[in-house]
């Protein structure tokens, strides 16, 4: 516990986060479940106060001796509760009150520091816990066993060998030294198996060597989100594991956000280590096929309006805000944006593991409103997206707001206008 | 009149030499190293984030809130115009009394300064929610400020008051680096790891939105 207060291990940027916020208030317009709810609670200064305050309380010699001068508090029952609540059930840790903050204080980066101090106080949500849980028992977040997700990928691939009336079409399952190692969201398996065989249809026209694992595919990272490093890193290391056993040379991380952002940007930190290989995601390698010309697309062959969903850590905290257009805009013939768009698009509201979490189930579709009005407003008939994630909260936005869009990913709207050239 | 002086310049090395010490510790504490392969440049983000990142439009929490933003400019030049006036009021008092305009001149904008501080105050204790996140130092330290913009305006005009002015400097000295008025130096490393963080990631330099 001790260590937990102490912030050991500080570093410039955590010591510079905790310090720079002046309350302005100016971010809470920049929150969605402010906006959507306007408890003061939810402005992001609120939150970042929470752990700053914490700081402040047992590292500072002004909160020792003037605590309610500098705004300094002690760790009790009820603080704990009030960070539960705020930093898990009340922040997707979407950042994008960060790029809007008058300072440029790092509150989602702050509001995760949060997270890991109570994970390290073993008050992560229940629901949250069991997902990472599943992830580190089973090598996938929704605990599918093996032998029915080798089941799933046969289906797929005889669906694949009709649609292509190709019987040498596959989807293959653990072979070595394959250019490509493919993942998945445990979601697409599960309820989404389309969305693989979509996938498999553009590697197929762009005649990549690739492999999935049957054992470790999941692309997702929960320990991201729980705030436990160590799990964080056993599930990473599980991943990274497999790419160098089965010898490939480039890992895509498929369409989800989070696990793009945890395998990309925060995995060789959680294990210390450059990694051998390189990463890229399903988008940024799809674009790269349209580039050089290793895929052909008709864009008249997606004649609704389509909208895109930014996904947080794809885009804000991801940079691939032009990748995504490129990718979308050749593959669709009527392309229209939210309002706003790109890095100043809001959050669905399902991020920062709230999907996970069933108790905060009405507060996530409430705060989706907003994502709801964007999407109305767009007048798009079709929703892409290149995040399970997402596709899931748009989904739940579609049916309560009665939207009546299609919510598709970005390798389901590519393979809808894919032309497959026949040699 | 020296006593009041003293008392302010060791307020001023106390400030001074408190800030240089947290700076200290913030370089220090020094950067983790980050084993992720960049996809953007930390330099053209850290660029990005002190300039194009400021711009107004670039910033909810500017266009969404112009006369706060304005009251926030005006309220900030001021407080950066006002050391350099009472460095110069402690070591070479003379001189600001040269010419009779420069003086008026600075005074004037000090005073605008105060009522734009004065202005950010009375919103954050009229408006509920942001009065509902505030607390003693988020009062303390505009309070603090503001009074001493107004105080360093009307010295500057009224000789009389100059030993009250160098106390309520020399308070406002002890509170900055205890207080939030601390961002002063946070401020400017917050936009250094915030421009890191986005530039490594190719997220900043902030790219357009455009079809095709």
């Amino acid at each position: 516990m001790d260590s937990i207060l102490k912030f050991k291990d500080i570093d410039s940027k955590l010591l510079t986060h905790l310090n720079a916020c002046v309350k302005c208030g100016l971010c809470a317009d920049s929150c969605m479940f402010y906006k959507k709810f306007s408890d003061p609670d939810y402005i992001p200064a609120s939150k970042v106060a929470l752990v700053s305050s914490i700081y402040r309380r047992y590292n500072t010699l002004s909160g020792r001796l003037i605590p309610s001068l500098v705004g300094a508090e002690k760790m009790s029952q009820e603080m704990a509760e009030r960070m539960v609540d705020l930093l898990f059930g009340a922040c997707t840790m979407c950042g994008r009150c960060v790029k809007h903050c008058s300072i440029g204080v790092d509150i989602a980066f702050v509001v995760r520091k949060g997270r890991e101090m109570l994970a390290e106080m073993g008050l992560v949500p229940s629901t949250l816990q069991s997902t990472v849980d599943a992830a580190v028992n089973t090598g996938n977040n929704m605990g599918i066993p093996e032998d029915e997700f080798v089941g799933t990928i046969s289906w797929m691939e005889e669906e694949l060998r009709d649609e292509l009336n190709d019987q040498n079409a596959s989807i293959p399952l653990n072979q070595k030294g394959k250019r490509v190692f493919y993942t998945l969201n445990p979601r697409e398996p599960k309820f989404f198996p389309l969305s693989i065989s979509a996938m498999a249809k553009i590697f197929y026209a762009a005649g990549e060597s690739w492999t999935l694992s049957s054992k470790y595919y999941d692309v997702t990272n929960y320990g991201f989100f729980n705030g436990n490093k160590r799990e964080a890193a056993l599930i990473a290391k599980n991943l990274h594991d497999e790419v160098i056993g089965l010898n490939s040379a480039l890992l895509v991380l498929g369409e989800c956000g989070h696990g793009s952002r945890a395998n990309r940007w925060e995995a060789p930190n959680y294990l210390c280590k450059e990694y051998e290989f390189d990463m890229t995601t399903a988008v940024e390698l799809t674009s790269s096929y349209i580039r050089e010309g290793k895929i052909k697309l008709d864009p008249t062959l997606n004649k609704e309006a389509v909208t895109i969903h930014d996904p947080c850590n794809l885009v804000r905290n991801g940079g691939l805000l032009q990748e995504i257009r490129f990718v979308v805009n050749s593959s669709a013939q009527n392309v229209t944006e939210m309002t706003p768009c790109g890095n100043d698009n809001y959050c669905c509201g399902g991020g920062g593991g709230l999907l996970a979490m069933s108790e905060y189930n009405d507060r996530r579709v409430g705060a989706g409103e907003i994502k709801a009005d964007q999407i109305r407003k767009s007048g798009a008939k079709v929703v892409v997206t290149p995040c399970h994630n997402c596709v899931d909260q748009l989904t739940q936005l579609n049916h309560t707001y009665k939207l009546g869009v299609k919510i598709k990913t970005i390798a389901e709207l590519v393979a809808d206008a894919i032309i497959i050239e026949k040699t | 009149m020296d006593i009041f002086r003293l008392l302010a310049a060791a307020a001023f090395i106390f400030c001074l030499s408190s800030l240089v010490y947290q700076m200290t510790k913030l370089l220090i504490a020094g950067n983790k190293r980050d084993f992720s392969k960049p996809s953007g440049s930390e330099k053209d983000g850290i660029v990005y984030s002190f300039t194009g990142a400021m711009s107004p439009f670039e910033k909810e929490s500017a266009y969404l809130h112009l006369p706060t933003y304005i009251a926030g400019l005006l309220f900030h030049f001021g407080v950066f115009l006002s050391f350099p006036v009472l460095l110069l009021m402690i070591i070479f008092p003379k001189i600001l009394f040269i010419s009779q305009y420069l003086t008026a001149s600075i005074s004037l904008f000090l005073l605008i300064s105060s009522f734009s501080g004065l202005f950010i105050l009375v919103k954050r204790i009229v408006k509920r929610d942001i009065r509902a996140i505030s607390g003693a130092d988020d009062y303390i330290s505009n309070g603090l400020t503001t009074f001493s913009l107004l105080m360093s305006s009307i010295a500057l005009l009224t000789e009389t008051l100059v030993p009250l002015y160098f106390v309520v400097y020399s308070v406002l000295l002890v509170w900055v680096p205890i207080g939030k008025t601390r961002h002063l130096i946070y401020f400017f490393f917050a936009r250094y790891h915030l421009g890191r963080f986005y530039g490594r990631r190719n997220s900043w330099p902030q790219k357009k939105v455009s079809n095709g």
